[in-house]
């Protein structure tokens, strides 16, 4: 007898349960999460790093708008070959005019700080650095009976790699506003850079597939 | 005759790659169609088991590689359609016993005198999807609405976009079950295929027939009254060319067929 009641407590408790859920479909969640580790596992993003990309953008923009950053939606849709970022945030508020300079103004001035304190740092490294360098060049000579020559090739060129990036440093100290430009720059590049990855790896996989078709047929 | 060898890959493993196999090219071979089915799951074959042919397998694949036989010797013919054949894998070898060179080659020999060459893929993407895929020159990909074999789908579409030799590839949604999608507890064709943004050759409902027509060794397409043999049927016919719209799974069941299944279900 018991059996008989239990058994039907608990089929009038499940019926009940089964109306709770059907208000939240699991299916939804299935598609998010697979969007998402589809995301990544197309791009090479790892979590850690498309964290940090929404978190980059959220400053970035709400530097010029209000923004619900609990509602952000980042993401990758593909058609054919070209694969495209869809961002889409609500705006809460349009920024006014002053606002926003007066972030812009509180940002350049931090910036401003910051170079001079790298600035300070940076004339003792370049000062050290030149000094590495000489030893380095010292010591590829001496080096220079015992390594191949290949060795030595790549010592200078990094050598060169080195002098450069002192150059770029000096001309950083001597202009400041053209610095502000670079920065832009920098920006720009980084994010043409980001589309032709993938452009590259895929061009990368063909040509590994290439080289294994090859081998393999050259094995036979 | 210049045949066409189509693929049937997945990446995860379970989803129904086999099945799909022999389901299609058994409904190819009864529209009058000359079919090889080749299984290239070497070292865990069961193709031989789901057309229900384990006992009439005397030479395999690699017995043709390493020349023991005649490609011809090694093909075995079905029991009923006299159109269809198996090249069975070995049992007893592992993957590299056959190249992907040799595979291919093996295709180019039986495009010749049929119409289809359906490949049987292993799961994974290591040396034995390759081998597969390199006689190929068109690929199904089998998936079903689950998030492992959507992702794993998605991997092997990267793959196969890579390979200059596959001209075409289309999506099979297997195992769906209409009334989960209903309830909103499974992903619809329609999430799969945007998701995977890539075009469907069918869609095959989950059905118990197809664990019954397993036990018996005879594919579902021979049963006219399941589901997912029709399913499969249509999937041959869109192979074919033919533009058949999919099916609606939400078919109820009518009064006589419950009466029906009331029936027969007392007597299994």
């Amino acid at each position: 007898m018991k059996d008989i009641f239990a058994n039907l407590y608990n089929k009038v408790v499940s019926f009940f349960h089964q109306t709770d859920e059907k208000t939240s479909n699991t299916k939804d969640a299935a598609c998010n999460r697979l969007k998402l580790v589809l995301m990544q596992d197309r791009t090479n993003l790892t979590p850690a790093i498309m964290d940090r990309m929404r978190r980059e953008l959220i400053e970035l923009l709400s530097k010029y708008m209000e923004l619900d950053r609990e509602l952000l939606d980042l993401n990758f849709e593909h058609e054919d070959d070209q694969m495209a970022l869809m961002l889409s945030i609500p705006v809460i508020r349009a920024k006014n005019e002053d606002e926003i300079n007066e972030i812009l103004a509180k940002e350049d001035e931090e910036r401003k700080k910051i170079e001079e304190l790298s600035k300070s740092d940076d004339e003792e490294e370049t000062d050290e650095e030149t000094e590495d360098t000489e030893e380095e060049t010292s010591e590829s000579e001496t080096e220079e009976s015992e390594d191949t020559e290949d060795d030595n090739t790549d010592e200078s060129e990094s050598e060169e790699e080195d002098n450069s990036e002192d150059e770029t440093e000096s001309d950083e100290e001597d202009l400041e506003e053209e610095d502000d430009d670079d920065d832009d720059d920098e920006v720009d590049e980084e994010i043409d850079n980001d589309p032709t990855k993938t452009k590259k790896e895929k061009k990368k996989e063909k040509f590994f597939k290439k080289k294994k078709e090859s081998e393999e047929s050259s094995e036979q | 005759m210049a045949g066409r060898v189509i693929v049937i890959t997945s990446g995860k493993g379970g989803v129904g790659k086999t099945t799909t196999s022999a389901n299609i090219g058994t409904a190819l071979a009864k529209l009058g169609n000359k079919v090889v089915l080749i299984d290239t799951d070497i070292g865990l074959r069961n193709l031989d088991l789901l057309l229900g042919l384990e006992n009439r397998i005397v030479y395999t694949i690699v017995d043709v590689v390493e020349e023991r036989c005649k490609l011809k010797q090694a093909l075995v013919k079905d029991k009923k359609n006299p159109n269809l054949a198996l090249l069975a894998a070995a049992q007893t070898r592992d993957k590299s016993s056959v190249t992907a060179e040799q595979l291919k080659d093996i295709c180019e020999e039986l495009k010749k005198k049929n119409d289809f060459i359906l490949v049987d893929c292993p799961a994974g993407i290591e040396q034995g999807f390759q081998n597969a895929v390199a006689g190929a020159s068109e690929a199904i990909v089998v998936t079903t609405p689950e998030m492992s074999a959507v992702r794993d789908a998605d991997r092997i579409i990267g793959l196969l976009e890579a390979k200059e030799e596959i001209e075409s590839y289309k999506l099979l949604l297997n195992r769906v079950r209409p009334k989960l999608i209903e309830q909103n507890d499974m992903m619809s064709v329609e999430d799969v295929t945007e998701i995977l943004s890539t075009d469907l050759i069918g869609v095959i409902p989950e059905d118990t027939g197809i664990i019954t027509s397993t036990n018996k060794g005879e594919p579902i397409v021979n049963d006219e009254t399941a589901l997912a043999g029709k399913a499969y049927r249509n999937v041959a016919h869109r192979i074919m060319g033919e533009d058949i719209p999919l099916l609606d799974l939400n078919q109820k069941e009518s009064i006589i067929d419950k009466i029906k299944n009331f029936f027969t279900k007392g007597k299994v």
